[in-house]
């Protein structure tokens, strides 16, 4: 190695000290995402209607490589559906801890009711606050468990740590 | 016969069908309309293949050569064959992997698509589908068909436990086809034509007692089973393959299980038993197994009230209760479809105290084992001359089943390398029956009645002299035959007759002719014979005077068993009886005998009540302490039916807390007194059973082994000392449905309403009942709330009531005096 290596290098990081920083100082600065970054699930309705698309096919727990996913369905209601269809998701759970978002639920999905989003901010305390239900997905749901306690503790709204975003599959939800 | 299917060579005996010549050499074709144990005909149109064969020259009688190989000329059918209809033939050629027949199955598959919803992921078929699985082999992967698909009734309920999608129907026609082939019920078919053509029924529901076995042999997801609609996916259940000890005759079972609960029972295959059929009773009766109020945890009396402990607590409160009983005081009694390791345990455990009152329950008057020839499913089969005595389609209702193959006159077939024949060439549809020889005894009109060429309705209790006359007629005509005129001597054993046994003198000797001229003929009776020991005599009387073989169907899934293995007492003297006040102590496996107001009186004052339960009852009310039992779907171990064929008992993964079965409680009552009994776990009671019936039931095969009858010295040193038959008006009748577990069966219960009380019309108009009326009557003691069902099957002044695990088969007294109305209560009878 000689010197003139030292110095090539050196003007590398020199240079830098030029240059804008990429760090973003989250959580006080917003952190942007790409548009296909995948993060915490949503589950979406029809935006006409307001029925829930899932339908509890299990096929997005059938795909799932970490068994991830547990769903109960049960018959509709003809008269209150809350699904289009025959049979809809009486129970939808995703363990966050054992979630790899892999995105495959959502490539299984034949109706496209779960989809990846962009909320990353998942961390908790317990075990049972990673088990998220469809209480905790459904679209219009903004936040984690956990920045939705603190919100509701503190008494203002979820503040998520996303810059404004958009994903054209995501239907109904908005950052 | 010799064939090529591809390039295979095989050799198969003629009336084959194509079908399976082609699965017999490991090839595939697709099919949806063709069923085991159904007639083949050719619906679907999906089978295809190239079929040909060789030609005789008809004037020479020689085969026709190629002339260019010199070899037999293969001469082609001009069109693809449907090959579940197509025999096979001396020299045939099938080719089913030519690109003709994969562009006509190809062809086939689109357009049976055409019409057929792209639901599959809302389907509870999914992923177990044929249509999904043939779609995907032998589809082209897309669709061509741009124009609306047919609509039609989505979920249509055909009955209350089974729902028909009627746009999801591809007219297989295995349904229709299997209600008038198989129980006989002809109750489905086809309305209207063409595409329009959809399956309904006149009737209000389907009134079957087999319906729910159309579930399971739709190809596609038309008809399902209600109790598990939605419930799960397919791939998402664990399947445990088992014995159904709802009934003595065994049936193969398929529980899928899901999350600790029961979602839905499916038929096995056993070809020996229940080839691929099951029962309602049995399909739809699991609900309860996963009812909130199962009893999940020891419970011990503390001040008065049940407080749930930790078993070794439970056990040690056992101990010193037990202990302070005189041993020889203590009754044990286990239900009598525990396993045969429940048995064991049960032994060890009555051994330990050191008592004789150990028995099982429900235990009819006589033996449930035949004695000299017994009779398997297939010999009933088989059979071409059946006696009948009681009432097989609700006491074991394979049973029944095995009766109507035997009126077809078609032995079962052989299996051939890939199993039961897809296509029997030899069933078709409307067969003629043979109802001539099945002669049918009940003291009211029965089920089976309806299949019989001869109907014989003695007076309720009254099979012991009907048994007795056609004995003592069979040994007149005998003895008739050596006397110098057979004739007049004939005459003269038929003078004596008397036509209030039930049947005419005429009736009877062309009954006892009719078994005489069979080869093959099988006496089968339950529990109105059993009930009276007297009766059974002359059965097995009859049986040997006439050559037949017998089976017997005892009152629960393994009466036979645990009298086999010797779960008796040790002097008649000891059988079980609830309402005796020599005992001091009971220890009870699944029994309730405190409905009885008598019982619960007694058992106030017993030093210790000791209760193994799944569900609280009027016994665990009194009990000292409660133990949690598992059901049958959760028991691994070992079951005897009636045929006497050794079954696996395996346990569904069910969410039952801290329940174990009668092994489970011996094993924790011999930690806490310091021993360790023989039985305290599955595999140390079938070590025990290995001893004394040289088999082991670790290793028993799926569809069983026949267990050798016991010795006639062994069952000289064991035999059953006959107890008296009872009296009374209401006639308790065995029951298809388990009524003990009705009310938490949501969907038996609505399909076939509670359990009902019976009587003639005219017996209702007198004590001013109504159809539908609930009512609550003492039946010998136990007040049974029941829904009135005036029937004209029944006799006057016989009153039917279903059996309960306490209440066994047979006369019990009725006091309609004390009958009360439930008031402003109805409810449907169905």
């Amino acid at each position: 190695m000689s010197v003139l290596g030292i110095a090539k290098g050196m003007g590398v990081t020199l240079s830098h000290l030029f240059k804008k920083p990429v760090t973003v100082q989250y959580p006080e600065e917003k952190v942007d995402v790409q548009a296909r970054f995948r993060g915490r699930h949503h589950l979406l309705r029809h935006p006409d209607t307001g029925l829930e698309k899932c339908i509890g096919c299990s096929l997005c727990a059938a795909a799932c490589p970490a068994y991830a996913i547990y769903v109960e369905a049960a018959e509709n209601d003809p008269d209150d559906p809350t699904s289009a269809g025959e049979r809809y998701a009486s129970i939808y759970e995703i363990n966050m801890l054992r979630c790899i978002f892999c995105g495959f639920c959502e490539e299984a999905c034949p109706t496209g009711a779960i989809v990846l989003g962009h909320e990353f901010e998942l961390a908790d305390f317990r075990y049972e606050n990673f088990v998220y239900g469809k209480d905790d997905m459904l679209v219009g749901v903004k936040g984690s468990k956990w920045q939705r306690r603190e919100a509701e503790r503190a008494g203002r709204d979820v503040e998520l740590g996303l810059a404004p975003s958009h994903r054209p599959e995501l239907e109904g939800v908005d950052y | 016969m010799k064939i090529h299917v591809n390039d295979v060579p095989l050799d198969v005996a003629p009336g084959t069908s194509v079908i399976d010549a082609v699965f017999a050499a490991g090839y595939d074709v697709p099919y949806f309309c063709s069923q085991e144990y159904m007639s083949p005909i050719g619906a679907c149109r999906m089978c295809l293949a190239r079929v040909g064969a060789p030609r005789k020259d008809r004037a020479t009688g020689e085969w026709i050569l190629d002339e260019a190989t010199g070899d037999a000329k293969i001469f082609w059918f001009p069109n693809p064959m449907a090959t579940c209809t197509t025999q096979v033939m001396e020299g045939m050629v099938v080719d089913t992997l030519s690109k003709e027949v994969k562009r006509a199955q190809n062809g086939m598959v689109e357009f049976t698509l055409v019409n057929h919803p792209l639901d599959c992921p809302t389907c509870d078929k999914g992923g177990a589908c044929e249509l999904q699985d043939r779609a995907y082999e032998y589809g082209t992967g897309e669709s061509r068909f741009v124009f609306d698909k047919r609509h039609q009734e989505k979920h249509h309920a055909l009955s209350e436990a089974i729902t028909l999608d009627r746009e999801r129907c591809i007219h297989c026609k295995r349904c229709v086809r299997y209600f008038e082939e198989v129980p006989g019920d002809e109750v489905l078919d086809f309305i209207e034509r063409g595409g329009h053509t959809y399956i309904g029924t006149l009737e209000d529901g389907l009134p079957s007692p087999f319906s729910g076995n159309i579930t399971d042999i739709c190809p596609v997801g038309a008809l399902l089973d209600s109790t598990s609609r939605f419930r799960g996916r397919n791939w998402e259940y664990h399947h445990t393959d088992t014995t159904s000890l709802d009934d003595p005759s065994g049936a193969a079972l398929r529980i899928d299980a899901r999350t600790g609960r029961i979602e839905r029972i499916k038929a096995g295959l056993n070809d020996e038993v229940n080839k691929t059929w099951i029962d309602d009773g049995t399909r739809f009766g699991h609900e309860y197994a996963d009812h909130a109020d199962r009893i999940t945890l020891p419970m011990v009396r503390k001040d008065g009230r049940l407080e749930p402990v930790a078993w070794s607590e439970a056990m040690r409160v056992v101990r010193d209760k037990l202990g302070g009983v005189d041993g020889t005081k203590v009754g044990v009694a286990i239900r009598a479809d525990a396993t045969l390791e429940e048995g064991v345990a049960a032994q060890a455990l009555a051994a330990h105290l050191g008592t004789g009152r150990l028995d099982h329950a429900p235990r009819p008057a006589a033996s449930v084992l035949p004695g000299g020839a017994p009779a398997t499913l297939r010999d009933v089969a088989t059979s071409d001359g059946l006696l009948v005595l009681g009432d097989p389609t609700h006491e074991a209702a394979i049973v029944d089943l095995r009766i109507k193959d035997a009126l077809k006159g078609v032995p079962p077939a052989d299996l051939l390398p890939h199993g039961v024949p897809i296509a029997d060439l030899r069933l078709t549809e409307r067969m003629p029956r043979k109802t001539e020889i099945l002669t049918v005894v009940a003291p009211y009109r029965t089920d089976l009645m309806k299949h019989a060429g001869r109907t014989v309705t003695p007076p309720a209790g009254g099979e012991g002299a009907l048994l007795r006359a056609l004995l003592a007629l069979a040994h007149a005509r005998t003895e008739a035959q050596g006397a110098s005129d057979p004739g007049k001597a004939a005459d003269a054993a038929l003078a004596g007759w008397d036509d209030a046994v039930g049947m005419s003198a005429a009736d009877a000797a062309a009954l006892l002719d009719a078994l005489a001229a069979a080869e093959a003929p099988v006496l089968i009776w339950g529990g109105f014979v059993s009930a009276d020991p007297d009766a059974d005599a002359a059965a097995r009387a009859l049986a040997t005077a006439v050559g037949a073989k017998t089976l017997i169907l005892g009152p629960m899934a393994n009466a036979a068993g645990l009298e086999r293995i010797g779960v008796l007492p040790s002097h008649e003297r000891y059988a079980y009886d609830p309402a005796s006040s020599e005992v001091r102590a009971w220890i009870l496996g699944d029994l309730d005998p405190a409905q009885d107001p008598t019982v619960a009186k007694r058992f106030a004052d017993l030093d210790a009540l000791i209760v193994h339960a799944a569900f609280e009852n009027a016994t665990t009310a009194l009990a000292d302490v409660v133990l949690p039992a598992v059901t049958g779907y959760e028991k691994e171990g070992s079951t005897l039916n009636a045929e006497g064929r050794l079954l696996p008992v395996r346990a569904a993964p069910v969410e039952a807390g801290a329940a174990t079965d009668f092994t489970g409680v011996v094993k924790a009552y011999g930690e806490a007194a310091g021993e360790r009994l023989e039985g305290r776990s599955v595999r140390s009671a079938r070590r025990v059973l290995k001893k004394r019936l040289d088999v082991d039931l670790a290793e028993l095969p799926d569809d069983g082994r026949l267990l050798p009858p016991a010795p006639a010295a062994a069952r000289g040193a064991r035999a059953l000392p006959a107890r008296r038959a009872a009296t009374g008006s209401a006639l308790v009748v065995p029951s298809l449905v388990r009524i003990e577990h009705l009310d938490r069966n949501p969907t038996l219960l609505r399909e076939h309403g509670g359990p009902t009380l019976r009587m003639h019309p005219s017996d209702a108009h007198a004590h001013g009942l109504t159809r539908g009326e609930v009512v609550t009557v003492p039946v010998g003691g136990i007040p049974r709330r029941l829904v009135v069902a005036p029937d004209d099957g029944v006799p006057e002044g016989t009153w039917l009531v279903p059996t309960l695990p306490d209440q066994p088969v047979g006369l019990h007294p009725l006091d309609l005096d004390a009958l009360r109305r439930e008031r402003g209560e109805t409810a449907e009878v169905a």
